[in-house]
């Protein structure tokens, strides 16, 4: 039987192949890997959205987002770097710079809790307080592996 | 407490990261590694608990 795109029979027997090479994951353009980055870091669960990876998408929204209100809710606090006492070379006081890099991995749910006050006055007396720095260092940690991930599926290295 | 918000804190860690993971394929394979990272958590925590709770400082 003649394939249907005209390929004669001494070249159908490679046609086969095309199918799994057609299945391989492909690199998206580098524009749109740039911003599902980008979107990737201020929505967790953004990037891979834009990448058509719906159910992923939600999964990490759910997940990185509950994790972080929950924190807020825990009466967590949101770190900013302060300036260390006594004066080092650092300038700044290096594990409130480590806590601020681990929260604002979480993108809008860091900048918009910032923005509106939630979590900006500390409750260390709260018997929750720890725990609700952890859920919100955890929250922006797992979000850098999840925009990790949304890049490499972007650069085709994984489906 | 404790334990819930441990419980809570490696389910969500353990969700991630079986969904990141780039060796599994399939969803059964992503459920078996998050499950694993999942008991890895509890198990280690338990175990450091009780091998730091004699200690007095």
């Amino acid at each position: 039987m003649q394939p249907r795109d005209g390929l004669t029979d001494d070249i159908a027997p490679g046609y086969a192949d095309r199918s799994f090479a057609f299945d391989e994951p492909r690199p998206f353009s580098l524009s749109r890997r740039a911003a599902a980055v980008v979107v990737a870091w201020l929505v967790p669960g953004a990037g891979h959205l834009a990448l058509g990876r719906y159910g992923r998408a939600v999964l990490f929204f759910l997940t990185i987002s509950g994790a972080f209100i929950l924190g807020l809710s825990l009466e967590g606090r949101l770190f900013w770097p302060t300036v260390a006492e006594p004066p080092s070379t650092f300038h700044f006081d290096l594990i409130t710079v480590l806590w601020f890099f681990a929260q604002i991995g979480s993108g809008l749910c860091y900048l918009v809790s910032y923005a509106i006050g939630f979590g900006t006055r500390p409750h260390p007396e709260a018997a929750t307080f720890e725990y609700g720095n952890a859920f919100m260092f955890l929250a922006g940690l797992l979000n850098y592996l999840v925009i990790h991930d949304a890049f490499d599926i972007a650069a085709g290295r994984k489906r | 407490m404790h334990v819930l918000m441990m419980s809570l804190y490696a389910a969500i860690a353990a969700v991630v990261l079986a969904a990141v993971d780039p060796k599994s394929d399939t969803t059964r394979q992503r459920l078996i590694h998050g499950l694993k990272i999942f008991g890895s958590f509890l198990g280690i925590g338990l175990l450091l608990s009780w091998v730091l709770f004699p200690i007095p400082w």
